[in-house]
C-alpha cells in the first residue's frame, strides 16, 4: 500500500516537473505558431521549407485545429477575443473571416502582399472584408460536376456541354442509381443551398453590411424557391441514397464509388482518395465544372479553401507576413496541390506540369474558381449557416413553398435576438 | 454449503453470461472496428473481414500520421489525472478526517457544498473559467485543467473517504495510546493500515473521473500541450480533413480502454466496497 | 457548592477544546471546501454577471446592459422548451431504465455463488471505467450507415424492418442509441448504489418471510424493497441529477441534430458556438437553477435523506 503511495508520488512529482519545463527554444529565433487545418501533412512540409528558408529569421511550427470549420472557428474566435498572443499564423475558412476581421482581430495585410494579380477570381474575394483584403489567399477550393462516364453515356447526356441539376435527377431516376450530395446537417449543407441560391442568380444575404437587426436575405425569392425545389426533389425521392441526412463529403464519396453511383458534387480530394481506394472506379471517371439551375445562366460552383491572416496580438507580426509571403509562394502552392490535393489560389501554379500530369482536372478546377460564388461574408455568418441548416433539414423535408419563408423568418429572428438558435 | 442444483447452474451460468455480454459487448464492438481496413469498414458485419493493425499503427508507430496527436494526448491524460487524483485524495483525506472524527461548526456546510458541486453543469462554468484562464495564464497548461478536475474529484472523494472513515474504530487509536504508544505512533499503527484500502479505493473512482472528462478537455486547451485524449479524439484526421478516421479512433479508444478494464479487473472487489460504503451508510 | 465553581471551569474549558477542534478542523478541510468553492462558485456568479449582458465575444464593443431581456428571450423560446422536453425525457428513461437493470445486477452481485461473483463483478463495473466518449463512439460506430454499422444487418429479420435505416436521420432513432449508450455506461453506478442498500436488508427479515411461505417475488416486494427505500432513493437522486446534464453521448453522436439538443448541448452551443455570451450564460444560470430544483424536490419532497446514519 505505501509502496503504491510513493510511486504514485514520485511519478506525479515527475509529471509536475514536466509541466514546470519551459519549451522555448532558447537560441533567440524568434517561433512562429502556425494554426492549421487537419491535411494530409502538407502544410507541415511548407512550414518546414519555409523555416529553412528563412535562414534563422525565423522558425515556423504548426499546431492543428479540430477537424471541422465550425471548431476552427470557436477556437480561434475564443481565444483572438481573449487579445492571445501566441496566435501567430492561422489557416482561415473564408466564410468565419468576417467575424474576426470587423472586431480588428486580424493584422492589416502589409502592401507588398496585397497585390492580388494572378489570383483567381473566388478566393480573392473571399479573402477580403469590406472592400480590403484581410487576408492573404492560400489555397482555394471548388466541387466539381463528377460523374460515371459509363452511366452518362447509357443515358445518352453529352457532357462536353454544361448540364443542369435537371438533367442528372432525370439521369439517375431513369438509370435507377444515387446522386452523391451532401445533405448532412453541417457546413456542407450551408455550401450546397448557397450554390444553387447563386447559380439561380440569387444571394442568400442581400446586404452583408447591415447591422444585425436590419439584415436583409434573399431566400424568398424564384433563386431560393429553385433551390428549394432542387432540394426537395432529391430528399424525398429517395435520390441521394438513405444515408443523405447525415451524408458528408467522404459519405458521398463512397456512395458514388459503389454500384450506384452516377453524379457527385464534391471538392477535388476525391480524385487522389479515390486512386487509392477504388481505382477501377477513376477508370469510369469524368468531370465537369458544377450543374447549373438555369440552362441559360453559368453555375456558381462554391468556393471554399484557406486563407492566412495573423493574428492582430501576435508579438511578431512582421515576421509572420514575411513567412506567410514564403507559404504562398506559386511553387509551395502547386507542391501543395501535387501532395495534399488542395488547388492553389495563384493561376500561375496550374500552369505546372507536375500538377497537370497528376491532376488532370486542373484546368476545370480553375475555371471554376472563376465562376465561384462565396458564401455570404458577414460577422453573423455563422448565425445564417446555422439557421440555414436547422430549417433546411433532412432534405427531404424542404418545401420551395414553406422552406424559403420560414428560414427567412428564423434567421432574421435569430439575427434580432429575439430567437435561441 | 448447499450443493446446487444443475437447473440453478445452468440459470446462473445464464445469467453471468447474459451480463458478460451485456458489459463487453460494446467493447468487443469498438475493438473488431479498430482492426478494419478502411474498406472493409463497409462490409457491415461485426467482425473484420480482413485484419489489419494500420490503425494502430497510426497513432503508436512512429511516422504514423495520428502518432503526434494521439501520444501527446495520452502522456497529457495520464499525467493530468494522475496528479489531480493525487491532489484530490490528499485533501479528501484530510477534510473526510475531519469530518469523521472531529466535530465543529459547519461539517455539515462541507458535506452540502461537495454534493452541490459535483451535481453542478460544467458546461455552466466553461466559458468563465476560460476567460479567468486566459488573463491568469493557466490556459493551455495542465494546471489549467488540473484546477478544474478537482472540483470533479473533490465531492465524491470526500463523501466516499467520510464513510470509510466513519467506520473506523477510534477507540483503537485510544486504546494503543494507554498501551504506551505516542500520539503519532498510534496514528501510525491503527489508523493508517484501516484507512489505507479506503484511500487507495477513492484514488481509483478518482482517477476514473478524472479520466474522463470531457467539457472542459474541449474548452480549456487548444494544443497538444495539454489537451487529454477525449478531447484529442475529435482531432483525428484521415488522409484529407474530410474524412473520417474511424478505424484511428476505434484504435485509440481500445489503447486507452484496456489499461482500465486491466484496473477493474485486478481491483473490483475493492471498487465495489468503496462505492456501496460511499454513498449510503446505514 | 463545588459543583458551583467547578462548572464555570468546566464549561470553560469545554469550549477550549471545542474551539480548537473547530480550529483544525477548518484548517484540515479549508482547502478541499475552498477549492470546491472557488471552481464553482467565481464562474456560476460570473455567469450570473454576464447573462445580464448582451455580449458577443467577437463584438466586444457592442456589450450592451439588458437586465433579464435574455431569460426573457430564453424561457419565451420554442427551442429553450424543446430541449428542456428532450433533457426530461432521457432523463427519465435512463434513470428507469437503470433503476430495472441496476437492481438486476445489484441482485447478481449479492446472490452470485462465490466463484462467479467476482466475474460477475468485473463484467458489470467494465462499463464504469470506459471513458463516456469512448461508449459514445463504439455505439455510434455500431448504428451508423455512413460508418459501417452492422445493427441494421442484424436488425434485418425483424418483419418491417428497413435495412438501410438512418438512426441518425429523426429524432425517435437518434435518442434510442443515445439512450443506450447512456444506460449502458452509467448503469454499474447505480447497481452499486442499490447493492449497498440491499446488502443492509436484514437477512432474518427476509428468512422469516421465507419461512411463512412467501414467494421469491412476495419477498423481493413486501421486504427487500420496502427497507431499500433510502438506498434507491439517494440512487435516483443521484443519477436524475447526473442525467439531467448529459453532454458527451449527444455531442459525439449528433451535435444536438434532429431535436435531440438537450439543455448542456445548448448552452454549450450557445456560449461557446455561437459565442453570444449573455444568451449562454443564462441558459447556463437556469440550467443550474433546473438542477437545484430537481434536488430540492427530491430532498424536501421524498424527504430523501443523504445524512442517514451520518449524524456527528
Amino acid at each position: 500500500m505505501r509502496n503504491l503511495k510513493r510511486i504514485v508520488a514520485g511519478a506525479s512529482a515527475l509529471a509536475l516537473a514536466g509541466t514546470l519545463g519551459a519549451c522555448s527554444a532558447g537560441d533567440g529565433v524568434p517561433t512562429l505558431t502556425w494554426y492549421i487545418n487537419p491535411d494530409d501533412g502538407g502544410q507541415a512540409e511548407i512550414a518546414a521549407s519555409c523555416t529553412e528558408a528563412a535562414d534563422g529569421a525565423y522558425r515556423i511550427e504548426t499546431s492543428l485545429l479540430p477537424r471541422d470549420a465550425a471548431s476552427q472557428r470557436e477556437q480561434l474566435a475564443r481565444r483572438l477575443a481573449a487579445s492571445d498572443r501566441s496566435l501567430d499564423i492561422m489557416s482561415l475558412d473564408p466564410p468565419f473571416i468576417p467575424e474576426l476581421a470587423e472586431p480588428g482581430f486580424l493584422a492589416p495585410v502589409p502592401d507588398d502582399l496585397r497585390n492580388t494579380d494572378g489570383v483567381v477570381q473566388g478566393a480573392v474575394q473571399s479573402a477580403s472584408w469590406n472592400d480590403e483584403l484581410v487576408t492573404v489567399p492560400f489555397w482555394a477550393n471548388t466541387q466539381l460536376l463528377w460523374y460515371r462516364k459509363s452511366v452518362a453515356e447509357a443515358a445518352g447526356l453529352d457532357m462536353t456541354q454544361p448540364v443542369t441539376w435537371d438533367q442528372i435527377i432525370q439521369v439517375a431516376e431513369e438509370q435507377d442509381k444515387k446522386l452523391g450530395v451532401q445533405g448532412a446537417l453541417a457546413e456542407s449543407l450551408t455550401v450546397w443551398i448557397n450554390a444553387l441560391v447563386a447559380s439561380a442568380g440569387g444571394k442568400i444575404l442581400e446586404d452583408p453590411d447591415a447591422k444585425p437587426d436590419e439584415m436583409q436575405l434573399g431566400l424568398d425569392t424564384d433563386a431560393g424557391r429553385a433551390a428549394a425545389d432542387i432540394i426537395g426533389r432529391i430528399g424525398s425521392s429517395g435520390l441521394g441514397g438513405s444515408g443523405l441526412p447525415t451524408a458528408d463529403e467522404n459519405a458521398s464519396m463512397n456512395l458514388f464509388q459503389g454500384e450506384e453511383g452516377s453524379f457527385m458534387v464534391n471538392w477535388p480530394f476525391v480524385y487522389p482518395a479515390m486512386q487509392g481506394a477504388a481505382p477501377e472506379v477513376v477508370d469510369d471517371l469524368g468531370w465537369a465544372v458544377y450543374p447549373r439551375v438555369d440552362a441559360g445562366t453559368p453555375a456558381a460552383p462554391p468556393v471554399g479553401g484557406i486563407n492566412l491572416g495573423v493574428g492582430a496580438y501576435s508579438a511578431h507580426t512582421d515576421l509572420a507576413w514575411q513567412a506567410v509571403a514564403c507559404i504562398v509562394s506559386p511553387e509551395n502552392q502547386a507542391q501543395y496541390f501535387v501532395t495534399n490535393g488542395n488547388p492553389p489560389s495563384n493561376a500561375a501554379a496550374y500552369d505546372d506540369p507536375q500538377v497537370q500530369e497528376k491532376f488532370p482536372m486542373a484546368d476545370t478546377i480553375k475555371e471554376s474558381l472563376d465562376l465561384g460564388a462565396p458564401r455570404p461574408q458577414t460577422p453573423y455568418y455563422n448565425e445564417i449557416s446555422i439557421g440555414l441548416q436547422r430549417t433546411w433539414h433532412p432534405p427531404n423535408a424542404v418545401n420551395p413553398d414553406t422552406t424559403p419563408q420560414d428560414s427567412t423568418d428564423f434567421i432574421l429572428a435569430v439575427l434580432r435576438g429575439e430567437r435561441l438558435l | 454449503m448447499r450443493a446446487m442444483t444443475w437447473p440453478q447452474r445452468i440459470t446462473w451460468i445464464v445469467i453471468i453470461a447474459v451480463v458478460l455480454v451485456w458489459s463487453l459487448f460494446p467493447v468487443f464492438s469498438i475493438a473488431m472496428t479498430s482492426f478494419k481496413t478502411p474498406a472493409g469498414l463497409f462490409s457491415g458485419t461485426l467482425l473484420p473481414e480482413e485484419w489489419t493493425l494500420d490503425n494502430y499503427a497510426t497513432i503508436l508507430a512512429p511516422g504514423g500520421s495520428a502518432q503526434d496527436l494521439f501520444l501527446p494526448a495520452l502522456r497529457n491524460s495520464i499525467g493530468i489525472s494522475l496528479i489531480a487524483t493525487f491532489i484530490a485524495v490528499v485533501l479528501a483525506t484530510l477534510c473526510a478526517y475531519a469530518i469523521a472524527r472531529l466535530d465543529f461548526p459547519g461539517k455539515r456546510i462541507i458535506l452540502t457544498t461537495a454534493l452541490a458541486v459535483s451535481v453542478f453543469p460544467i458546461v455552466s462554468i466553461v466559458t468563465p473559467l476560460f476567460n479567468l484562464w486566459r488573463v491568469v495564464g493557466l490556459y493551455d497548461t495542465w494546471l489549467g485543467l488540473i484546477i478544474p478536475y478537482l472540483s470533479l474529484t473533490l465531492p465524491i472523494s470526500i463523501w466516499t473517504l467520510a464513510a470509510f472513515f466513519r467506520q473506523i474504530p477510534w477507540e483503537l487509536e485510544q486504546a494503543a495510546q494507554v498501551d504506551g504508544a505516542t500520539p503519532f505512533e498510534a496514528f501510525r499503527k491503527t489508523v493508517v493500515p484501516l484507512a489505507a484500502p479506503g484511500v487507495f479505493t477513492t484514488a481509483i473512482i478518482a482517477f476514473f473521473i478524472a479520466w474522463n472528462d470531457f467539457v472542459y478537455g474541449i474548452s480549456l486547451t487548444s494544443t497538444d500541450a495539454a489537451r487529454p485524449v477525449p478531447a484529442a479524439l475529435s482531432f483525428f484526421t484521415g488522409a484529407s480533413q474530410f474524412e473520417e478516421p474511424t478505424g484511428a479512433i476505434s484504435a485509440a479508444a481500445i489503447v486507452v480502454t484496456i489499461p482500465i478494464v486491466i484496473v477493474v479487473v485486478i481491483f473490483q472487489r475493492r471498487i465495489v466496497s468503496g462505492l456501496t460504503q460511499g454513498a449510503v451508510k446505514g | 457548592m463545588t459543583t458551583v465553581e467547578n462548572t464555570p471551569v468546566k464549561r470553560k474549558r469545554r469550549s477550549d477544546r471545542a474551539r480548537a477542534e473547530a480550529r483544525l478542523g477548518w484548517m484540515l478541510a479549508g482547502p478541499a471546501f475552498g477549492i470546491m468553492l472557488l471552481v464553482t462558485l467565481y464562474p456560476i456568479v460570473q455567469a450570473l454577471w454576464d447573462s445580464l449582458f448582451s455580449l458577443r465575444l467577437t463584438a466586444p464593443d457592442d456589450r450592451e446592459f439588458i437586465w433579464f431581456r435574455n431569460y426573457q428571450v430564453i424561457l419565451g423560446d420554442p427551442a429553450f422548451w424543446q430541449s428542456m422536453g428532450v433533457t426530461l425525457f432521457i432523463t427519465v428513461i435512463t434513470v428507469l431504465l437503470e433503476l430495472i437493470i441496476g437492481f438486476g445486477f445489484a441482485l447478481v452481485m449479492h446472490r452470485a455463488i462465490k466463484k462467479l461473483r467476482g466475474f460477475a463483478r468485473t463484467a458489470i463495473l467494465v462499463p464504469y471505467g470506459i471513458i463516456t466518449v469512448v461508449s459514445a463512439f463504439a455505439f455510434f460506430y455500431a448504428f451508423d450507415i455512413n460508418s459501417g454499422g452492422y445493427v441494421n444487418n442484424w436488425l434485418a429479420w425483424i418483419p418491417g424492418f428497413d435495412e438501410n435505416l438512418n438512426w441518425f436521420a429523426s429524432q425517435g432513432t437518434s435518442l434510442t442509441v443515445i439512450i443506450l449508450s447512456e444506460v449502458w455506461k452509467t448503469t454499474p453506478f447505480i447497481s452499486l448504489l442499490l447493492l449497498s442498500g440491499l446488502a443492509q436488508v436484514p437477512g432474518d427479515l427476509e428468512e422469516a418471510a421465507k419461512v411463512d411461505g412467501a414467494t421469491a417475488w412476495e419477498v423481493l416486494r413486501r421486504v427487500i424493497l420496502p427497507n431499500m427505500k433510502a438506498a434507491i432513493m439517494v440512487a435516483v437522486l443521484f443519477r436524475t441529477l447526473e442525467a439531467f446534464r448529459i453532454f458527451d453521448n449527444i455531442f459525439i453522436m449528433t451535435a444536438g441534430a434532429n431535436d435531440t439538443e438537450a439543455l448542456s448541448l445548448l448552452a454549450y452551443n450557445t456560449s461557446i458556438g455561437r459565442l453570444e455570451i449573455g444568451l449562454g450564460s443564462a441558459i447556463s444560470v437556469l440550467l443550474f437553477l433546473s438542477v437545484l430544483i430537481i434536488a430540492g424536490i427530491f430532498i424536501k419532497g421524498f424527504k430523501v435523506d443523504l445524512s442517514a446514519g451520518r449524524n456527528g
